[in-house]
């Protein structure tokens, strides 16, 4: 860190240790949130904004789900309040999605065409922690808010408390949830280093992962292998939501786990494959 | 020259021009096409696990896969995205040259979509007849009569939605928000014209919200002509009176607001 007893003098090659690389991403990263934290305290009305926003998208999701419990009891073994619980977890990583994924690495194919991407790269830290959080719309907090509430709402109706380790579970598969999603989205966008005429790549995601509103047992058969093995995203909802709701083994939860760990170091790898072929764009 | 000639000309030279533009963006057309059909996928999905072995008032798995192959190609259809760019060139001054030309921007957005319309119903009906060659249920039931008045229906259809899209994105005039309000439009309508389930699968007062409403017009009410089944197959001439006036309704504010909202205009940036 330069403070201002070292001034700018550049520290000596090897000085700066494992720890001090760390501290190093730590400060850079609080500096980041704060920079976006101040950005956003500009429009403090949108705040409140945000919050009617949110509860009215979740209510209309609600009544969606409530349009085939009409017809029926249970849908893949989910109770609509069941699913509601599901939906919340939906909810939830939805506002992870809009408030740090899609303003963060959702800016690469733009900054790969405008040719900003090569300022980022000078920059002495390391250019996919920085795109991450280069901004996060904090706002969308009140989509994980109202989500988490309408989890908590839903299991009250079931006459559901779940126990430690179940509320534990659910928080370790949640992360591993969100963990999943930051790497799709990680080598989707590295993509667009391959082929930078396509602009809407964010739209494959969104598409895919509206299905995982519903829980992946509603869809048929057939589907339901397609979900597994080539869109794995349609499970980040059910995984979570099925803690809570006390029926998820310590197996799939371990496999969740495999799977969160497995998508990070296998996205990082396409990342950096891509830069090593990117020979900028100009601007 | 007569008009009749000078406007197919006109017309002709959007097209292609739309088309060549669409040429350079295949690969989104494709991405949107992806969105267009998960949509009704994932619909159709629960609703064959909800119907079972039985039927859900009266409609089986057969029925449902019908309906919602019907919907995906009625959607893809009428859909017009067109308020979403009359929003960004409103704000971006991209109107400015578009006003100066001796025709109406109108004129340039409905070749668009004829273009547009032309590219994805065509991918949409091969998938479809790929589909059906393996699927048998989703083969329709031979009815060329019906089949041309859904012909008709979804030009009407196409009308309404585009007129209502246009007269909605040109209120850009006046707010920076018109985007926002047809996506909450489009939002609402996915209940309200059937996209999420036949209208009378819907709760009663749902139901007849729609009926008053010009959305089940747009798709649910050609869907159910194509594929006789979704409600509205048994209606046809309330269907048709009801396309009718939606379109004209919406032409008609269409020019209302784009008289008014040309006044308003003060030409932002270039």
């Amino acid at each position: 860190m330069w403070n201002s007893e070292r001034g700018c003098e550049a520290p000596k090659r090897g000085t700066i240790s494992k720890k001090g690389r760390a501290a190093r991403l730590g400060t850079a990263f609080r500096a980041l949130i704060a920079l976006s934290a101040a950005r956003e305290l500009q429009y403090r009305a949108n705040f409140f904004a945000s919050f009617l926003g949110a509860a009215f998208w979740l209510l209309m999701a609600v009544f969606t789900v409530s349009i085939f419990y009409e017809h029926t009891e249970v849908v893949g073994g989910w109770s609509f309040w069941e699913a509601a619980v599901l939906l919340g977890v939906f909810n939830a990583l939805v506002g992870v999605v809009e408030g740090v994924l899609r303003p963060g690495i959702g800016s690469l194919p733009d900054e790969i065409r405008h040719g900003s991407l090569d300022l980022l790269l000078l920059r002495p830290i390391d250019a996919q922690l920085y795109l991450t959080f280069q901004e996060v719309d904090l706002w969308r907090i009140a989509d994980v808010i109202t989500g988490f509430a309408l989890s908590a709402y839903a299991l009250h109706h079931l006459g559901r408390t779940p126990s430690v380790g179940e509320v534990a579970l659910f928080l370790v598969t949640f992360l591993a949830a969100v963990a999943i999603l930051y790497g799709v989205w990680l080598t989707l966008m590295s993509l667009s280093f391959w082929f930078v005429a396509v602009e809407n790549l964010s739209t494959v995601f969104d598409a895919v992962f509206e299905a995982a509103r519903y829980p992946a047992s509603a869809y048929p058969s057939a589907l339901r292998l397609v979900f597994l093995f080539v869109l794995p995203i349609v499970w980040t909802t059910t995984i979570p939501a099925s803690a809570l709701v006390g029926r998820l083994s310590m197996s799939v939860a371990a496999g969740c786990l495999f799977i969160a760990a497995a998508t990070l170091i296998i996205s990082r790898a396409v990342w950096r494959l891509a830069l090593r072929r990117y020979t900028s764009a100009g601007g | 020259m007569t008009a009749v000639a000078v406007w197919s000309k006109r017309y002709g030279a959007f097209i292609r021009s739309a088309w060549m533009v669409d040429i350079q963006y295949r690969a989104d057309i494709a991405l949107w096409l992806l969105w267009g059909i998960t949509e009704p996928a994932i619909a159709l999905g629960i609703w064959w696990t909800v119907a079972g072995g039985g039927d859900v008032d009266g409609y089986t798995r057969v029925s449902f896969a019908r309906y919602f192959f019907g919907v995906t190609l009625i959607n893809q259809l009428t859909q017009a995205w067109d308020a979403w760019y009359i929003d960004h060139w409103i704000a971006e001054g991209e109107m400015n040259h578009r006003l100066l030309r001796p025709i109406a921007p109108v004129h340039e957005a409905i070749a668009d979509n004829i273009a547009y319309k032309a590219r994805v119903g065509t991918i949409v009906i091969i998938v479809w007849l790929l589909t059906a060659a393996v699927w048998p249920i989703v083969r329709l039931p031979v009815a060329p009569e019906r089949w041309v008045l859904a012909a008709v229906a979804v030009v009407l259809g196409a009308g309404i939605r585009f007129f209502n899209g246009f007269a909605v994105g040109l209120l850009a005039f006046w707010t920076t928000r018109a985007s926002d309000i047809i996506e909450l439009q489009m939002a609402i309508g996915v209940f309200l014209s059937g996209q999420l389930a036949p209208l009378d699968l819907l709760p009663h007062w749902v139901a007849s919200v729609a009926s008053a409403l010009w959305f089940p017009y747009a798709i649910a009410f050609p869907v159910s002509l194509l594929t006789g089944t979704g409600g509205w197959e048994h209606h046809i001439v309330q269907g048709f009176v009801g396309q009718l006036a939606w379109l004209i309704a919406w032409w008609l504010l269409y020019r209302f607001i784009w008289r008014n909202g040309r006044k308003e205009y003060g030409a932002v940036g270039g």
